[in-house]
């Protein structure tokens, strides 16, 4: 199989999905809760609005869970926590496969401003999306798949079945 | 120890939040070691040049699945406080909407 650039220091598939199998079992063993990655992202959205408009946010129906009164800043949250550990887990893994460096990863034939402006695109649409879902590809794909929750793998079909059409049209972005 | 620990009452919140970071830390090496961390490597899935992802996915799935079950049988994990308290609900159409979404994004996002 033809061996990609990139790739240097990655595992083999199946050593890396038995290891990323274990500390999800971990996880659930541990916490009883799977992982997860999208929820801090709500939470980051909803202080970062509340610095500008408190009001607004704290009677915002989706929103104002997080700032009930008396509650711990929406911040001191299980997940918040976990996503800084794999912030931190990310940039060990990297450095230690030597494989550190800025970029800004695409197809041959993208341009960087193409890249960023779809990713900033994808990000919007992915966010809302995972608001639907109450989740994204670590909390319900895997997380939910792992426990057979029926929701989770149907996200995580038409998650793939959109995933595969789409692709066909941002070909240039990726080949 | 019968799991799922934190639920059952085994340690505080603050040891939780130790643990967070602990587990993310080991969740964002081996995501990075996989792949994950590469949009190239993600998006090249889906023009079926390399099926890595999938593999991984789908080897993690089976691997914390069969992991649960066995665990259960041997009394070390008790499933119905899972089932009762933290398993995710299934609401079908803002599952079908949000992967729909999601899936979008994951194409022209790259993660």
């Amino acid at each position: 199989m033809k061996e990609f650039e990139y790739a240097q220091g990655f595992w083999n598939s199946y050593t890396a999905g038995v290891a990323l199998g274990l500390v999800l079992l971990l996880c659930f063993y541990l916490m009883g809760t799977g992982l997860g990655a999208s929820g801090p992202m709500a939470r980051a959205a909803a202080v970062t609005a509340h610095l500008v408009a408190p009001q607004a946010v704290e009677s915002n129906g989706y929103f104002k869970s997080f700032y009930k009164p008396g509650k711990k800043h929406p911040f001191v949250n299980w997940m918040v926590f976990e996503v800084i550990g794999i912030f931190i887990g990310g940039v060990i893994a990297v450095l230690t496969a030597r494989r550190f460096r800025p970029e800004v990863a695409r197809g041959p034939r993208a341009g960087v401003g193409l890249r960023l402006i779809l990713a900033f695109v994808g990000g919007i649409i992915g966010g809302i999306g995972t608001r639907f879902a109450m989740g994204c590809t670590s909390g319900q794909a895997l997380s939910g798949g792992a426990t057979m929750v029926v929701g989770s793998w149907v996200f995580m079909m038409v998650v793939f079945a959109a995933a595969f059409g789409v692709a066909l049209i941002v070909r240039r972005q990726w080949l | 120890m019968t799991g799922p620990l934190y639920i059952l009452g085994s340690f505080s919140y603050g040891t939780s939040l130790v643990i967070a970071v602990v587990i993310g830390i080991l969740f964002g090496f081996v995501l990075e070691r996989a792949g994950f961390g590469d949009a190239r490597n993600i998006t090249n899935l889906f023009y079926f040049r390399d099926m890595r992802v999938l593999r991984v996915m789908f080897s993690a799935l089976v691997t914390a699945m069969v992991g649960l079950i066995v665990l259960s049988w041997v009394g070390l994990f008790d499933y119905s406080v899972l089932l009762q308290y933290a398993l995710v609900k299934t609401y079908l159409w803002p599952s079908i909407v949000g992967g729909l979404l999601f899936g979008v994004a994951f194409a022209v996002g790259g993660y």
